[in-house]
């Protein structure tokens, strides 16, 4: 137990405060209009009607459609993010040097708002006159994507069968410097001891990270993943700006069919029901990385 | 021994050459969105696409003098600044208090203010909606200073937690019996001391303010709009999407943040990932 100053929390009290009234009572307002439905005559008041919502969503053939493209896209980007990311840090952590310059400049991507990382890849990718189109065409990229099986590969945005999995590399573009920075930190906290007594012992390279590194990377893996795993779920922006959920729902994942709901068919109370549930998926999930992270610190 | 080497440096060649093909992979479409943004109409729209051509100011000048972009830099300004303010202010506070003082059920504070950095945007403008129009303020800046400060503040009291809790207690314990005031304290030592921490606080809140598009969507109208809102209101265009603008729209919200990150690189990852990675 460490000493404490004895302040009274007082100063503690006004951010209860903010926060009460920005969270937890948008919150007790959310699960209540999840029982409502919403009419958009103006007249007519909403209604109360009980758990009809809830019972839609369960039975709803397009949720589970939403939840199953949802899971797509976020396994798909994670992988992806991860092994790139760790990649990339196992490329730069021996040169000091190289970090100083690298990281910073890989990290960019970062910084840019999601819109114009919507935005920007659509001029990238445009058809007409996209310059990754353009080159991905001479270079017969699209020709061979149709010989495995893609379909519809005339455009990116507009394709079912190419939209999501754009969708997830822009999404890996942009966030795989969080998983290298984090995992070039791991990296630089283990100590050099440990890697050259394994050398010294007779071990590869490759085995020397197999067998030393990323054991001891364990922790740095999961802060890692569920920092993510909370950002792929709840962000829908660059979906939401290239494709809005289509083609023929082809990207709609769960937060792009909340807002759907709420502002393109005014169903207020559907959307709520939706929203309750994603928010309480993501809690689950945070309260595994809370546990997570103050166990690895215990240790 | 010969073989070794010779695999030894193909090996070291190979790496550097991925490396440099992933540096240009990451760095290409912001190095285009900045070249873009100075290219006409004509030049924007020739295959294959060009690198070096004649630059004009024209974009520029279109967003600054005929579109009126500072007027809605200034409200992304307005409403990215405030916010911060606010968040690092109260955050501060509660922040020290979370390291110093003995507050009851500490753990389910703490995880009750990491939820609200968890809920789905789309989650979180519904009851903001409805509550915003009830109280009239739906299509003012006040209301997303509002939106932004509630993500804002239990992220900066949570990463200005773990930076107070970095600093030694001595020299506040010191100064309380040298008869200096509780709140003193933590002016004048405590608050110093951490800095680097307010810094990138600051810098963290003002990013995701500054770059937050869905909710500056919804709660904002002509007069009101926010950077980003005014890039994406292109993507409706009748006819041909000015791109020239786009772009141009583009640099003037990644430069700040831009030079932000440069700024606090060494205390990004911590920023990042809550404090749970130094």
């Amino acid at each position: 137990m460490s000493k404490k100053i004895p302040i009274e929390g007082w100063m503690l009290l006004p951010t209860i405060a903010f926060l009460a009234v920005l969270s937890i009572y948008p919150f007790i307002y959310l699960i209540r209009m999840s029982f409502m439905e919403f009419s958009r005559v103006p007249d007519r008041p909403s209604q109360f009607i009980g758990v009809k919502n809830w019972a839609n969503m369960i039975r709803d053939p397009l949720i589970v459609h939403s939840w199953i493209v949802t899971i797509k896209y976020y396994v798909t980007s994670l992988c992806l993010q991860i092994v790139l990311g760790t990649i990339l840090a196992l490329l730069i952590y021996r040169t000091k040097a190289l970090q100083g310059v690298i990281a910073p400049m890989i990290s960019a991507p970062m910084f840019l708002a999601p819109v114009l990382v919507g935005l920007l890849w659509r001029l990238l990718l445009d058809p007409s006159y996209g310059a990754y189109f353009y080159w991905m065409n001479r270079l017969g990229f699209f020709h061979f994507l149709e010989k495995i099986g893609f379909s519809n590969v005339k455009s990116v945005f507009g394709s079912n069968s190419l939209a999501l999995p754009a969708l997830i590399v822009i999404n890996t573009w942009q966030w795989t410097p969080l998983i290298m920075l984090i995992v070039l930190a791991g990296l630089t906290a283990i100590p050099r001891e440990l890697v050259e007594a394994a050398s010294i012992d007779g071990a590869s390279s490759l085995q020397r990270i197999r067998f030393v590194v990323f054991p001891l990377l364990k922790s740095t893996f999961i802060v890692a993943l569920l920092i993510r795993t909370m950002d792929l779920i709840r962000f829908f922006t660059v979906i939401f700006v290239t494709t809005a959920g289509g083609p023929a729902d082809a990207t709609k994942i769960l937060a792009m069919r909340i807002y759907e709901n709420a502002f393109s068919f005014y169903k207020l109370g559907y959307a709520s029901t939706l929203g309750v549930t994603l928010l309480g998926i993501t809690i689950f999930l945070g309260i595994a990385f809370v546990r997570v992270i103050s166990r690895g610190e215990a240790a | 021994m010969f073989l070794e080497q010779i695999k030894e440096k193909m090996v070291k060649v190979g790496a550097a050459i991925i490396l440099i093909a992933l540096v240009v992979w990451f760095v290409f479409p912001l190095f285009w969105m900045f070249l873009c943004s100075f290219k006409s109409p004509q030049q924007m729209y020739s295959l294959p696409p060009i690198f070096f051509f004649k630059p004009t100011l024209a974009n520029y000048s279109e967003m600054i003098f005929r579109r009126d972009i500072f007027h809605f830099f200034f409200n992304s300004l307005i409403c990215a600044g405030i916010s911060t303010i606010i968040a690092l202010t109260l955050g501060s506070l509660g922040g020290y208090a979370l390291a110093r003082a003995r507050i009851p059920r500490k753990q389910d504070i703490a995880f009750w203010m990491i939820t609200t950095r968890m809920a789905p945007i789309a989650v979180v403008l519904l009851p903001f909606f409805l509550i915003f129009l009830s109280l009239r303020i739906l299509y003012t800046l006040t209301a997303l200073v509002i939106v932004y400060t509630s993500f804002n503040l239990p992220f900066a009291t949570w990463l200005l937690w773990g930076f107070f809790e970095g600093t030694p207690l001595e020299i506040e314990e010191a100064a309380l019996c040298d008869g200096c005031s509780k709140f003193g304290v933590f002016r004048k030592i405590a608050l110093p001391l951490i800095t680097p921490g307010l810094v990138t606080t600051a810098i963290l809140c003002f990013m995701f303010a500054w770059n937050d598009f869905m909710f500056a969507s919804v709660f904002t109208t002509r007069q009101t709009m926010t950077l980003p809102v005014i890039a994406s209101n292109y993507m409706a265009a009748k006819r041909a999407i000015p791109w020239g603008q786009v772009t141009a729209t583009g640099s003037f919200v990644f430069i700040p943040i831009l030079l932000g990150g440069i700024l606090i690189r060494r205390y990004f990852i911590t920023g990042l990932t809550l404090g749970a990675i130094k």
